[in-house]
């Protein structure tokens, strides 16, 4: 299925006001009513049946200007069902046709396109994506900001279906965010986790997506950039340079870290548990009630 | 024919002696590429370490004249060992991954320039390469690293590896071109026009010694990991001669598996829209370019100044 959605958020005065929102089957935007004092508007991004299947594309363009602080958040995590082929190609002939260049058919992509202008401000919280076991899934966004525009953009994932024992045997996960500030490329994230490919390593044996991942199940990225969340900068920068880190007997639950970038910075975290993560990032998150109102910061990450 | 390629061969064969000189002074002395602060966070103790998971490919098929029963009978590595080479599989295959597709494209216009020396737009697509490893090294610590070891490169070609100007008939020609685009590219470092990478400078380095795209690929993989293993000693993880074992037996693999897996990796840029100004975009994207493949990697490599005492930069 190829869903097709468009997002586009104004100001005028204290209202937010979409001028368009438009969307195709299976992609659905819902926006609730919120009480702001701002020019702020929550859109839920869904997909029938809470999940996507092998071969789904969904395709969001989203645009905010003036004022206008745009919140784009899910309703439970993102599912990507099992590949349908999968079972029947062998694992190598379809890492053959990744090394080709060629996407799998069976990719499950999603891809989000956002313009940001000045003053404007674009929060995507989502909940994370959960690969279930054999699927291949490929997320796409890119930012491009004005000087001046503002961004919070939370990318995450688990290891899979952890009711089922699942941990980390998902195909493929593949996750590009690009941020474009004036016309200059600011940050180009790919992170791309899939098993070893191609021959064993003699004599060792190939080292496995889950043993590179442990012993953490949830991973998350979180990128900040300008005057908008500046208040959440200041405030992780703090928290990092409190931190001294003497030697660990064991890995933590929790770890993360932070690395500024030209106009804000970068967030790293992995947790044991996907709600450890959840409520760390809430945590830090906090400052950000300032931009987007209490009412909207009680809908994110719940 | 043939005795061109044997000179060509012996060439190589030289340059790659010199390379391998763990004295260079090239500034990986104090690089732990976030080992140290792997180990500081708790990732070399006992608890860290995978139960049951065995580091040997124990299948009948790995190994054709042993019996698989008598691996039973074989005695693991000691813990430290097995630990310093989970790491060196998850750090050579991540760098592997990044870096390489900008080894071999740099290496690439590196070699234009032996063809066409007078082409400035070479310089160009050096920078726009060195721009786009900048965008995707998000890491603070490893970006900083990964510069201070490249402007060293440079110098070490401009001091140690030109030809000097009383050898009175040149042995190669194509010295003073290379000379000159390594200048070029060490004025633009300074004046802040391009960051110079660490990939990016060992290619041009590589390339104006007259080493192949994929020898200099390979190269580049070994010293990341022989540098992990140098530091290694010095924390104290594994034994100076623990360290000649594991290159000898494990990280040559290691690092053939890696360079093969990503040496073909591509980066394509989009044709530059003539009316816009900065960055050239990516060419439709299509899951072959650079990666990162080890995220827990990234987090802790980019913890390294939280630890309360350090010996590395990095």
């Amino acid at each position: 299925m190829h869903g097709r959605g468009q997002a586009t958020l104004e100001a005028f005065g204290r209202d937010a006001v979409f001028s368009d929102l438009s969307f195709t089957y299976p992609l659905k935007l819902i926006s609730p009513k919120i009480p702001a004092a701002n020019p702020v508007a929550i859109a839920y991004v869904l997909s029938y049946g809470g999940g996507l299947i092998s071969g789904d594309q969904i395709e969001l363009n989203v645009e905010t200007r003036k004022e206008a602080t745009l919140i784009l958040l899910t309703q439970g995590s993102t599912k990507v069902f099992p590949s349908r082929t999968i079972d029947r190609i062998r694992a190598s002939d379809v890492f053959a046709r990744q090394q080709d260049g060629v996407t799998p058919p069976d990719t499950t992509r999603q891809s989000l396109e956002a313009k940001v202008a000045s003053g404007s401000n674009l929060v995507l919280l989502p909940d994370p994506v959960t690969c279930f076991a054999g699927s291949i899934y490929t997320q796409v966004q890119t930012f491009r900001l004005e000087r001046g525009a503002s961004l919070c953009v939370l990318d995450w994932y688990t290891s899979g279906r952890m009711s089922r024992g699942e941990e980390w045997v998902f195909e493929r996960y593949r996750s590009v965010n690009e941020i474009w500030i004036d016309g200059k490329r600011a940050a180009r994230d790919v992170m791309l986790l899939e098993e070893p490919n191609g021959r064993s390593v003699l004599p060792l044996a190939p080292r496995t997506l889950k043993a590179r991942m442990a012993p953490y199940s949830c991973y998350a990225t979180l990128f900040l950039i300008g005057p908008a969340v500046a208040p959440v900068l200041s405030y992780v920068e703090q928290e990092m340079r409190s931190v001294t880190q003497f030697q660990a007997s064991a890995p933590a639950e929790l770890v993360w870290s932070f690395s500024p970038l030209e106009h804000g910075g970068i967030v790293r975290a992995a947790g044991v548990e996907t709600e450890t993560v959840k409520f760390w990032l809430k945590r830090i998150l906090i400052p950000l009630q300032s931009t987007i109102g209490a009412e909207a910061f009680d809908k994110i990450l719940v | 024919m043939q005795a061109a390629n044997d000179d060509q061969a012996a060439h190589e064969a030289y340059i790659l002696l010199l390379l391998s000189d763990a004295n260079l002074p090239t500034g990986s002395f104090v690089a732990s590429a976030g080992l140290e602060s792997y180990i500081k966070h708790g990732f070399f103790s006992a608890s860290a370490q995978p139960e049951g998971a065995s580091l040997f490919d124990n299948s009948s098929s790995g190994s054709l004249e042993s019996d698989p029963t008598s691996f039973k009978d074989m005695p693991n590595p000691p813990r430290l060992t097995s630990a310093t080479i989970r790491f060196l599989q998850d750090s050579v295959q991540s760098y592997a991954r990044s870096a390489l597709p900008f080894v071999g494209g740099v290496h690439d216009i590196v070699e234009k320039v032996l063809s066409s020396p007078e082409d400035l737009d070479n310089l160009q697509e050096i920078m726009q390469l060195d721009t786009l490893y900048e965008s995707m090294t998000l890491n603070h610590v490893a970006r900083r690293a990964s510069k201070a070891q490249g402007v060293a490169l440079l110098t070490l070609y401009t001091k140690g590896f030109s030809e000097p100007l009383w050898i009175p008939r040149s042995r190669s020609p194509l010295s003073k071109a290379m000379t000159s685009l390594i200048e070029g590219l060490k004025l633009k470092i300074r004046k802040g026009d391009t960051p110079g990478h660490l990939p990016i400078c060992w290619a041009v380095l590589a390339a104006a010694l007259g080493l192949t795209r994929e020898r200099s690929q390979h190269l580049h993989s070994f010293l990341h990991a022989r540098a992990l293993l140098s530091a290694s000693v010095r924390l104290n993880t594994v034994g100076p001669y623990a360290a000649q074992q594991l290159l000898l037996h494990v990280v040559q693999p290691m690092v053939e598996n890696a360079v093969r897996v990503s040496k073909d990796l591509q980066i394509r840029f989009g044709q530059p829209e003539v009316s816009r100004e900065g960055d050239l975009e990516l060419a439709a994207d299509e899951d072959d370019g650079p990666a990162n493949t080890w995220p827990l990697g990234e987090i802790l490599s980019s913890r390294h100044d939280q630890q309360h005492s350090r010996i590395f930069n990095s």
